[in-house]
């Protein structure tokens, strides 16, 4: 199992924290120094262990994208033709939450609100957290049609953690099953030519 | 005084949808040109002698954004690029230069000279070996310039050139691709190739093509003669002169 998680390469984070604390960041060049970044991954850490036949657990993909920069105003089509060289995951899960409640927790955990998490560069609204009202609410509807395009598997996100992990867990299961026969076949393959 | 005639300018594709549509009365003029062909001094000299035309000139390299430049230069001093993260921090580069100067110059009806364009980007990926398509797909976003002329050498005059000038170095030389493990082989290999690829998109986009194998005072004539040319076009900018285009000043 190899996990990977959203902004995280070593190879743009200066130019991504320059732009942030400048707000220098247009809605492309927004979009495109998060590409850089998620190519970075998906070239050294993603692809190799599904070459290698592992599980790669990702948290966010190309879907944050396609929602986030759609909703700064960028094409959408033209997102999705840069983001072309990933495949499609065999299962994306959707957690979702209304506004009110990712408000009240992203609140709880510390003091402020980011400035491009709640689309400030959009100019919606100098109330921060009206404009993450305005913006995340653009995010969600776009998100929802994501989950009718490419079949996400939505969860109700404003459940508790345990009815969330038995959903995820049956709907992952399901998946693996055939991962897991094939694992065996495999096994059972390589055994038979040793001997 | 006629009216100017507005310039019809197109995005390569999708464009930046969430700009305002403002009009764009400037003009954009790009040099594309291998490494080491003499693109920079012919820039420079164009420069001069449009600001001496009397108009207001802005220039723009590849590579030269304040968010990307030096994230680009260390990224290039590792080990780390493959050509899909290559690619998009080349285009990460250019969206930063065509919203904060190509744009708000062309807004404000300057000259724009592009030292490189979206070009440098499709003949280096198509060597690199990325899907030219998807190349093309990522700099939707660009504006088509005005002008494209581009400085064409061959590979025999271009070598003693750079050998002479700042001398071959690990991109330029291809090095990257692994083509060979001599510099001087690996040169000249990917410099053909890069300027097989140009050839191609001189065609497919309507390039003038200029004789770099020539001094640079010949080359700088010709330029300004279709610049001259262009320029009278779009808005009967410089007048034509009884001999035929100004002698460069160099």
């Amino acid at each position: 199992m190899h996990f990977t998680e959203w902004n995280s390469s070593r190879l743009v984070r200066n130019s991504m924290r320059r732009g942030k604390r400048r707000n220098l960041l247009t809605p492309s060049t927004f979009s495109l120094l998060h590409a850089v970044d998620f190519a970075d991954r998906f070239i050294y850490q993603i692809l190799p262990p599904l070459r290698a036949g592992m599980i790669v657990l990702a948290d966010r993909y190309v879907y944050t994208a396609f929602a986030r920069d759609v909703a700064r105003g960028v094409h959408p089509d033209w997102v999705r033709g840069v983001y072309r060289f990933a495949p499609r995951p065999d299962l994306t899960f959707f957690f979702r939450v209304p506004i009110d409640v990712s408000l009240e927790r992203l609140l709880a955990g510390r003091a402020k609100l980011k400035y491009y998490e709640a689309g400030m560069d959009l100019g919606l609204s100098t109330d921060l957290v009206e404009s993450f009202r305005l913006f995340q609410g653009r995010v969600l509807e776009i998100y929802d049609q994501l989950a009718q395009e490419f079949d996400l598997r939505v969860v109700d996100a404003s459940h508790d953690i345990a009815g969330q992990q038995k959903v995820v867990r049956r709907m992952t299961g399901e998946i693996l099953r055939e991962y897991d026969h094939q694992r065996a076949r495999n096994r059972h393959g390589s055994s038979a030519t040793a001997r | 005084m006629a009216a100017q005639p507005p310039h019809a300018k197109r995005w390569h594709g999708h464009g930046l949808p969430y700009l305002d549509e403002k009009p764009l009365p400037g003009h954009l003029i790009v040099l594309e040109g291998t490494d080491g062909v003499g693109r920079s001094t012919q820039v420079e000299l164009l420069r001069g002698w449009l600001e001496l035309e009397g108009y207001a000139v802005s220039n723009t390299g590849w590579t030269r954004s304040p968010l990307l430049s030096k994230t680009i230069a260390e990224a290039k001093a590792g080990h780390q690029l493959t050509p899909i993260t290559f690619s998009l921090l080349y285009a990460a580069d250019f969206a930063d230069r065509l919203e904060h100067e190509i744009l708000p110059a062309l807004q404000a009806g300057f000259v724009v000279i592009a030292d490189r364009y979206m070009y440098t980007a499709f003949a280096r990926n198509a060597v690199m070996g990325a899907d030219p398509e998807w190349t093309q797909e990522v700099f939707g976003m660009a504006l088509v310039p005005d002008l494209v002329l581009y400085l064409e050498i061959d590979v025999d005059t271009l070598v003693p050139r750079v050998v002479r000038g700042k001398g071959m170095d690990y991109w330029e030389s291809g090095l990257h691709l692994a083509l060979s493990s001599d510099i001087f082989d690996s040169f000249q290999n990917y410099q053909r190739r890069i300027i097989a690829e140009y050839k191609r998109l001189a065609h497919d986009f309507a390039f003038i093509t200029i004789d770099a194998r020539e001094s640079i005072n010949k080359i700088q004539a010709e330029l300004r003669a279709h610049v001259s040319e262009y320029l009278r076009r779009a808005q009967g900018g410089l007048q034509p002169q009884a001999d035929g285009p100004s002698k460069p000043k160099v």
